[in-house]
């Protein structure tokens, strides 16, 4: 039927159900009509491959080295930095590049899903129309560049209704805050999680303004304030950011996203060479009916 | 208390015009923002007072439990110091009082035997324009938060100002033969307990001094912090805060509270 | 709410098997609870938008002088300002006419000053652009927003200011040696004092420039830095309001006693 290992189909079949439900959790499930059926999970080990973080080859190519023909393809967000100083020296670094990396991305991506689709081959095996309290984690496995990915839930039946004919709705929410989405009129969809990965080569400016050489000859200062903005990485920043937001709206497909949260990782290898990695989770939510607005909640002021 | 006329920096003056022209400044919440509205009042500026106070320790006999009274002059003046210059920020604005105060002490590396003490508070002002002074003539300061004072206003009484008493104790080192003869036993330690509670009570009893100056009918939310600043495990510094309260009116407007439960975690 | 919690679930799910509606992607980090409150009062999210900058700032910036660190007060200032700028843009290329909730967070590192800034746009329900310009940025969770916004007070923008300043070179010991113990060291006063007010003051006149009333919900962080101990920063932001209606709206609040019990965790660690 599936790639599920052996060990997890003998589970699912036994009978009593676990969950990783908190109690208020578990009452508000049952509030909802929800009955928890079993913890289901998935995990999957991915190699990184040598040019990934914390990849073998990673930390010492340039994309200028011997080595040479690392430079992307075309795939992919890149852009140049050429240095304005028209100095030819070994030491000087004349050109710089933020480029998106690409293979990192499509190593958390398979990752992510594959461990999501086994856990939902389990919620499938058990009758569930879906899976409440979604939690997943990347757990780096030692030194030799492989991660792995887990993602686990709680799966539900909604009571009185016909077995489920398509695969689970799932959702990172659960308890009361679940049920308020219900009532405000949304359904769960889908979890979403998306990540942007962008490596910075610093160009002799950039390498300046990061030792703090601003305001001298070799940054340029055109102003008297020695104040100067690190442009290089700034764009390297920002396209992060909106790269991960895309990304998760591409498989939003209309439907919003509630609860978002995003979490940034910076990594230096020398001063101004950086990796920069944006993870965004959140919820896939739709509108199933209208929504009249609340009143205004009256304000109380709590004696404790 | 040291009678300092305006010994405000310079850098204050520029800052406090501003918020005399109109602009307010709070570091109150939202919500107890709107609720000092409720009662009449509205933040006029965040004012705040410091001073840099050398906490040098004198010379001690490591054999006897007593008080340091030079280090209790000492924090208490730093702290007196730093209250009198947020009041007087208070005071050039025009403030009725002071809600929300904060006591901070901040140590740097570079002064080992100083301390930098900070008041800092929102500074507010009653709509209706009587005055609301206390009897020493001063904004009222309290350490109330916006919720508290709410409260309190509806209980009919009214913050009279910040009281405080502090003692600086030194505790006897017990010699090495009692240490010995003790070990192994479940003794209470005599030194100890009578030190901690003389400390204690001198430290409540001078802010309840405090209080009496101000006319005050009682105090609340009083609270007793202990520190050690930098001078080791041996000699420790009571501090006794509350904020002193009269009563201003017989209405209590106090209605009937709702019971509830609530359901999040 | 609705009677049948149940019934509302299975219909929500049954949903689901239909054709999806077509609708505009919206993204936001609110929860439910604060999304009600903005429904409320007629605001809905938009979308998740962001604004970084980095100011680079000399080496030897740090090292022992005298007086205001200029350099350092003024890269902080420029690295809010255009992070500000940067997510007023996103903001409004997303329809957005302000953002709230924004996480801020400041480095001071030796060579540089970084600020990010991460909210979800709002705007009131099917509202049309506005210029970035005019989109306000506040870092009032979207509940304090809406409460804010039914007492009749609007917020115009965030203001921030900070000063750096060095502790007076004369040694600390020097200084103690000449003066009898126990008493106020002046000169160290002074010059934190000095700091601490700048960084207030500059505050307070972005607060002016912004055409604002008030500013709440203040926060002021202050301290050494962490690689240059006798440099010592002060940095104060909050939320610039106005007041929109004609008077302030009272909120009358209730009281409530809740009867329940305030659960405290045992903490095997604390008894090392």
């Amino acid at each position: 039927m599936s790639d599920l290992p052996e060990a997890a189909e003998r589970r699912l079949v036994g009978g009593t159900f676990s969950s990783g439900l908190s109690v208020s959790d578990f009452a508000a499930c049952l509030e909802m009509g929800l009955e928890p059926v079993g913890l289901v999970q998935g995990y999957c080990v991915m190699h990184e491959g040598a040019y990934a973080m914390g990849g073998v080859l990673s930390r010492n190519i340039s994309p200028f080295g011997a080595s040479g023909s690392l430079s992307p393809s075309g795939s992919g967000y890149v852009q140049n930095y050429q240095c304005p100083h028209g100095m030819i020296s070994t030491e000087h670094r004349a050109w710089g590049q933020n480029y998106e990396q690409t293979w990192v991305q499509d190593v958390w991506n398979q990752g992510f899903t594959s461990a999501f689709q086994r856990m939902l081959e389990e919620a499938t095996t058990l009758g569930a129309d879906g899976v409440v309290g979604v939690i997943d984690s990347q757990l780096p496995l030692g030194d030799v560049g492989a991660i792995e990915f887990h993602v686990w839930g709680t799966a539900v039946k909604v009571l009185d209704t016909p077995a489920p004919t398509s695969a689970p709705w799932t959702t990172y929410l659960a308890g009361q805050r679940l049920a308020k989405v219900f009532e405000a009129g949304y359904v769960p969809v889908s979890v979403i999680a998306a990540v942007s990965s962008v490596r910075v080569w610093a160009y002799c400016v950039t390498e300046y303004l990061m030792e703090g050489f601003a305001g001298s000859m070799w940054t340029n200062s055109s102003n008297s304030s020695n104040a100067i903005e690190i442009d290089q990485i700034v764009t390297a920043q920002s396209w992060s950011r909106q790269k991960v937001r895309s990304l998760a709206r591409a498989q939003l497909r209309g439907d919003a996203l509630h609860g978002a949260d995003l979490r940034l990782a910076e990594r230096e290898f020398q001063k101004g060479d950086l990796q920069i990695e944006a993870i965004l989770r959140g919820n896939r939510i739709r509108r199933f009916k209208d929504f009249d607005p609340l009143p205004i909640p009256q304000p109380t002021v709590r004696l404790s | 208390m040291s009678d300092v006329t305006n010994d405000l920096p310079e850098a204050t003056g520029r800052r406090l015009e501003e918020l005399e022209k109109g602009l307010f400044t709070s570091d109150l919440s939202v919500n107890e923002f709107l609720l000092i509205k409720e009662v009449g009042f509205h933040p006029v500026g965040f004012v705040m007072g410091s001073s840099i106070y050398h906490t040098g320790i004198q010379t001690r006999k490591w054999g006897q439990s007593l008080e340091l009274t030079k280090l209790t002059e000492a924090m208490y003046n730093a702290r007196e110091l730093a209250m009198t210059r947020m009041e007087e920020e208070a005071s050039e604005l025009g403030a009725d009082g002071v809600v929300g105060v904060r006591l901070d002490v901040n140590y740097y590396e570079w002064g080992k035997d100083a301390a930098e003490f900070i008041a800092v508070g929102t500074a507010v002002k009653a709509e209706d324009g009587v005055s609301r002074l206390n009897k020493l003539g001063k904004p009222f300061t309290s350490d109330l938060s916006g919720q508290d004072f709410w409260t309190l206003l509806q209980t009919g009484y009214f913050p009279q100002g910040l009281v405080m008493g502090t003692c600086v104790y030194h505790i006897a080192h017990r010699g090495i033969g009692q240490t010995l003869g003790t070990t192994g036993q479940n003794v209470e330690l005599p030194n100890f307990t009578q030190a901690l509670y003389e400390a204690r009570e001198l430290a409540m009893t001078r802010m309840q001094d405090e209080a009496t100056q101000l006319g005050a009918t009682g105090i609340v939310g009083v609270r007793l912090e202990e520190k050690s600043h930098q001078w080791g495990s041996h000699t420790i510094e009571f501090l006794s805060l509350g904020t002193a309260v009269s009563k201003t009116s017989d209405e209590v407007t106090l209605a009937k509270p709702t019971t509830i439960i609530t359901l999040d975690n | 709410m609705t009677n049948d919690l149940k019934a509302e679930v299975r219909r929500a799910v049954a949903s689901l098997e239909g054709k999806p509606p077509k609708a505009d992607s919206t993204t936001s980090d609110l929860s439910i609870d604060e999304e009600l409150n903005l429904h409320a009062i007629g605001w809905e999210p938009v979308e998740l938008v962001s604004g970084v900058s980095l100011f680079s700032t000399p080496v030897g910036l740090w090292n022992w002088g005298e007086g205001e660190i200029s350099s350092a007060s003024q890269a902080h200032a420029l690295a809010f300002r255009y992070a500000i700028e940067r997510i007023h843009k996103d903001a409004a290329d997303a329809g957005g006419h302000g953002v709230v909730g924004v996480h801020i967070e400041r480095r001071v590192y030796s060579t540089h000053i970084e600020v990010s800034l991460l909210g979800t746009a709002v705007r009131p329900v099917g509202a049309g652009r506005v210029e970035a310009s005019n989109v306000f940025v506040s870092d009032l969770s979207a509940r304090d927003f809406t409460m804010l916004m039914v007492a009749g007070w609007a917020p115009l923008g965030l203001a921030t200011g900070a000063s750096f300043v060095y502790a007076p070179r004369r040694s600390m010991s020097t200084a103690l040696q000449q003066q009898s113990q126990n008493v106020e060291l002046r000169n160290y006063t002074d010059a934190l004092y000095s700091s601490r007010e700048s960084a207030m003051e500059r505050m307070q006149r972005v607060a002016l420039d912004l055409r604002g009333t008030g500013v709440v919900g203040v926060k002021v962080v202050e301290g050494p830095m962490g690689f240059a101990p006798h440099a010592v920063g002060f940095a104060a932001w909050g939320t610039v309001v106005r007041l929109v209606k004609e008077t302030h709206q009272f909120v009358r609040p209730s009281m409530v006693v809740s009867l329940n019990d305030l659960s405290v965790a045992f903490n095997a660690q604390t008894l090392h």
